[in-house]
């Protein structure tokens, strides 16, 4: 019922909190949006943070999923109260306190702009020296197009108080400090056959990545075990076993990958340091459809706050299943039992197999975007355009998410129980998420 | 019979080399720091070359905001490291990095300077003295953010071809990312100068480049390693550059393979002289050493390589020493044997981009030297070269020619570092100048083949790759417990010369009609 609702409903793009309508700037549609508008500020934060995730070392997908998360929740409580009708999470997730509302009449979009400001600088204070010289760009040149703005000083004291109470909340999950990459500094010495060992030549990688992710602080579920999973197939290396049938699959279909299956491995390979990771990758779609849609700005916060807690949630939840099962990764398996030259298409991720991160948060993101706009939302996505890889062009986002969970077994990094159970995994975490209230009506 | 087998073994396997030791030089007069902010976070290279004929080789050093600065080399023999500044015409502003090598045929050294701005080739007059020749030759020095640069003669060609590497466009500071600018290639118009440059599409933000003859089969192609933090849908490339023809990429058909690293630096050497190369390859944790597969070379040469850095002992991707634990930031990187033990060894810069948390800050230099089996071990802290400064370009030369690689390091913000090799009971040595005939003096292009007993080293001789500049003239060879050697050079026409025997520990001078030893 809810994403009945919130489809009919179309807001004004410029508003104030505490119920006060500041008035138009005189200036053209276009450039007033591109100016002062809320949509606008979101917007060319996110599509910095979206290039910041890429080129912040330490952002592998669980971690940037955290991120787009805070971010979401910041942009929730900005507008929590006002007069777009969204509530404060404050109560639902877990252990976000309230926070007092501003007795100040406040500029939406200059308390967007801070907020944004201060939490993008503070997650992401570890980037590079050109990183922290386009944040300083940004916001230099958002301000400098608000100056003309009301209550400059209420709207930068309520934008800075709301990021800093966020803050405050997400330093407390323990996921907020990463060292070394995320990857422990002992080596993996001994394994069963069964279990995860590192499949990269590469020093750092030969302990898996973020091992206590699991152990992170969820916002919308009371653990990660509340989507928890059957255990994968049973270790086997007899021919004809279901372990073995799986990974026979990998690798005859590597052997017989069509140029459309090879595109779409690379499409969603969303591969940290050279992507915006599997989070940015949605965060991107959603920020295609605001802008095709000309989402208001009520329905824009929403859905990246929404969409943010759904990928961070499944992330815990899959890490989570990662190591408590620890399983082989199809390369270590198949170059032992099968073939001891085969390698897939694509790099194996450094960390245990089962189940699929992308299939987990796809299925995830998927879940709650379509809660939001509805199961048969049809759109484009040209994440990847500036990388050399075109277009494509979904029917719904159970349909990408089912493409982004297949692609792992096209690349030859997954099995195809993880594929499955992550895509069911990431239903059950949008389910939780869905629960969260969002509007007062 | 017997007898005659254990020799070849032993002389096959060279001994274990000992620890280098390395003295800081803090009196040696290099006073020149590589100054600026973000358009100087890259380059600070160092050349060295020899500037006034005496066969010391002198050194010239990027100033990145500053001026960059010439210093004669005064050492005595066998004595301290010292170093004199010149005035000579190469007192320029935004230099990040240069490569010697003698551009008209002249015999004076040149000097091809990059810097964030219009890129300059510096004419050599001799005495240390340099002039802009830029527009006498016809080079477009463009507008760009330069940080790398190679050379080679083409097939039949009496004037280089130069590879200019720029990097990002430095005017799209608030969104950097996706704004790579074309790499230059400048051919020969003739024999006096420069054609317009072809633009190298696609470009990826270079930080080094390499003309090599990666194959071994007489030809150079130009490899480029680029920056993966700014480009998009990029990754490393080889360039084919065959005469006459228009530069093109190799493809995954021809056996490339897919490779994207923070690439910073390119060390070159053929570590088991097949007759290819390998390559070291500097980034940010993992470093890369690749050596081609040899599965794919079955029906002729491809450029798939292997990574066999993890194999080795070469991935230096953690500061070994000082307590920080966080990832390593790697720069420039050249092989050179620095104990004499008949293997060459690896030396890596080692800093922070700037102040990035997340990696080390405390990151030392790495030496690593390596053994008989072939893998590396880590001695810098044992040499004495773990430095922490944020180290950008560096250079090993021999430059008080006792017979031991010197080290010269740039650091940002500081006045470069110089130590002087102290290594005791380091095996024998011989020092190598190539110098031919035509065009092309110093014959670049060229395969030095050296084999004391069964062993056998081969290096070619390259104007390129690093961080920020190269070396030019001595080729520095260890010979371990070998009191002579042979040493043969196949000259960049394909010519081989005859095996030439030399007195171990002895300078040579080597054309094409023999070796001449020099006194010191």
């Amino acid at each position: 019922m809810q994403s009945q609702k919130l489809r009919e409903m179309r807001l004004g793009r410029r508003q104030v909190l505490a119920g006060l309508v500041v008035a138009p700037a005189l200036l053209s549609a276009r450039a007033a949006r591109a100016a002062t508008d809320g949509t606008a500020v979101v917007d060319s934060w996110y599509r910095l943070t979206l290039e910041l995730v890429r080129h912040t070392p330490i952002y592998s997908p669980p971690v940037a999923s955290r991120a787009f998360a805070y971010m979401g929740v910041i942009l929730q409580e900005c507008l929590a109260g006002g007069p777009e009708g969204l509530v404060s999470l404050a109560g639902q997730v877990n252990g976000l306190p309230p926070l007092q509302p501003s007795s100040a009449p406040v500029d939406t979009a200059f308390v967007l702009h801070t907020a944004l400001s201060s939490a993008v600088q503070s997650l992401f204070s570890h980037t590079g020296p050109t990183g922290q010289r386009a944040m300083a760009a940004m916001a230099r040149n958002l301000t400098d197009k608000l100056a003309s703005a009301p209550h400059p000083d209420a709207s930068t004291a309520r934008g800075k108080a709301v990021a800093d109470h966020v803050l405050a909340w997400a330093s407390t999950d323990g996921g907020a400090k990463i060292e070394n990459m995320g990857f422990p500094q002992q080596a993996v010495k001994e394994a069963k056959p069964g279990e995860w060992v590192p499949t990269s030549k590469i020093a750092q990688q030969q302990a898996p990545l973020l091992p206590y992710w699991g152990n992170v602080r969820p916002f919308s579920m009371a653990g990660a075990a509340d989507c928890g999973l059957p255990p994968p197939p049973p270790y086997s290396e007899v021919v004809g076993s279901e372990f073995y049938t799986e990974a026979k699959e990998v690798y005859d279909t590597s052997h017989n990958l069509n140029d459309e299956q090879k595109a779409i491995a690379r499409f969603w390979s969303d591969d940290p340091m050279l992507s915006p990771t599997p989070p940015g990758h949605w965060i991107s779609i959603l920020r295609q459809i605001s802008d095709r849609d000309s989402l208001s700005l009520d329905r824009q916060v929403e859905a990246l706050a929404l969409l943010g807690i759904s990928m961070a949630d499944g992330f815990i939840c899959c890490w989570k299943t990662k190591f408590d099962y620890n399983l082989i990764r199809p390369v270590t398996y198949i170059n032992r039992v099968i073939d001891k030259t085969w390698q897939p298409l694509l790099n194996t991720p450094p960390f245990p197999e089962y189940p699929s991160g992308h299939s987990t948060q796809s299925g995830a993101a998927a879940g709650i975007l379509a809660h939001l706009f509805g199961d048969k939302f049809a759109f484009s996505d040209a994440t990847h355009e500036d990388d050399g890889l075109p277009a494509r062009n979904f029917s719904s986002f159970a349909a990408a998410a089912q493409e982004a969970a297949l692609s792992r077994l096209y690349g030859g990094i997954h099995f195809r129980s993880a594929i499955e159970q992550g895509l069911v995994q990431g239903a059950c975490v949008a389910g939780h998420v869905a629960r969260l209230k969002t509007r007062a009506t | 019979m017997m007898r005659a087998l254990l020799f070849l073994v032993f002389a096959a396997t060279p001994a274990l080399g000992q620890t280098p030791t390395y003295s800081p030089e803090p009196e040696a007069g290099l006073t020149t720091p590589y100054l600026g902010d973000w358009e100087y976070m890259v380059g600070g290279g160092v050349a060295v070359f020899d500037c006034d004929g005496d066969l010391k080789q002198d050194v010239f050093l990027a100033g990145g905001q500053g001026k960059a600065g010439l210093y004669r080399n005064i050492s005595a023999i066998g004595g301290d490291l010292r170093f004199q500044p010149v005035e000579s015409g190469l007192e320029i502003e935004a230099v990040t990095g240069a490569w010697p090598l003698d551009i008209d045929g002249d015999g004076l050294t040149d000097l091809a300077v990059m810097r964030v701005g219009q890129n300059r080739l510096m004419k050599g007059l001799g005495g240390c003295k340099f002039r802009d020749a830029s527009a006498d030759w016809g080079f477009d020095g463009g507008d760009g953010w330069s940080t790398a640069f190679s050379a080679t003669w083409e097939k039949g060609a009496t004037w280089p071809t130069l590879a200019v590497g720029n990097y990002i466009d430095r005017t799209q500071d608030a969104f950097p990312w996706g704004s790579c600018t074309d790499n230059w290639l400048h051919r020969p118009a003739g024999a006096t100068g420069f054609a317009p440059p072809l633009a190298l599409k696609p470009s990826y933000c270079a930080l080094s480049m390499l003309f090599s003859d990666w194959s071994g089969t007489g030809h150079a192609d130009l490899r480029v390693s680029n920056d993966r933090e700014y480009y998009k849908g990029g990754q490393e490339q080889l360039w084919h550059v065959d005469p006459g023809q228009p530069p093109r990429l190799y493809t995954e058909a021809e056996g490339w393979k897919r490779l994207r690293i923070w690439g910073m630096g390119i060390a070159s050497r053929d570590l088991d002289a097949n007759g290819t190369t390998e390559l070291f390859l500097t980034s940010m944790a993992d470093n890369k050493l690749q050596s081609l597969n040899p599965g794919a070379q079955k029906e002729g040469p491809k450029p798939t390589y292997d990574d066999i850095a993890f194999a080795r002992g070469a991935t230096a991707h953690r500061p070994y020493t000082g307590g920080d634990i966080r990832p390593s930031t790697a720069w420039h990187a050249e092989f050179s044997d620095v104990n004499n033990d008949g293997l060459d060894d690896l030396f890596v810069a080692k800093g922070n981009v700037d102040q990035m948390p997340d990696f080390a800050q405390n990151d030392p230099n790495n030496l690593l030297v390596q053994g008989p089996d072939g893998k590396f071990v880590e001695m810098g802290d044992k040499a004495g070269v773990a430095d922490m400064g944020i180290g950008r370009g560096a250079a090993l030369a021999d430059f008080n020619l006792d017979g031991l690689p010197d080290l010269v390091v740039v650091n940002r913000r500081e006045v470069p570092k110089v130590w002087r090799n102290v290594t005791a009971d380091a095996g024998g040595f011989v020092g190598l100048w190539l110098a031919d005939e035509g065009a092309n003096r110093d014959a670049i292009g060229a395969w030095i083949e050296l084999r004391t007993g069964a062993h056998l080293q081969r290096r070619e001789v390259t104007v390129g790759g690093g961080h920020g500049g190269g070396s030019l003239g001595w080729q520095h060879f260890g010979l371990g417990k070998a009191d002579q050697a042979e040493v043969r050079v196949i000259w960049p026409d394909g010519v081989v010369g005859g095996w030439q025997p030399l007195a171990a520990d002895g300078f040579y001078r080597l054309t094409r009609t023999g070796a001449e030893q020099i006194t010191r």
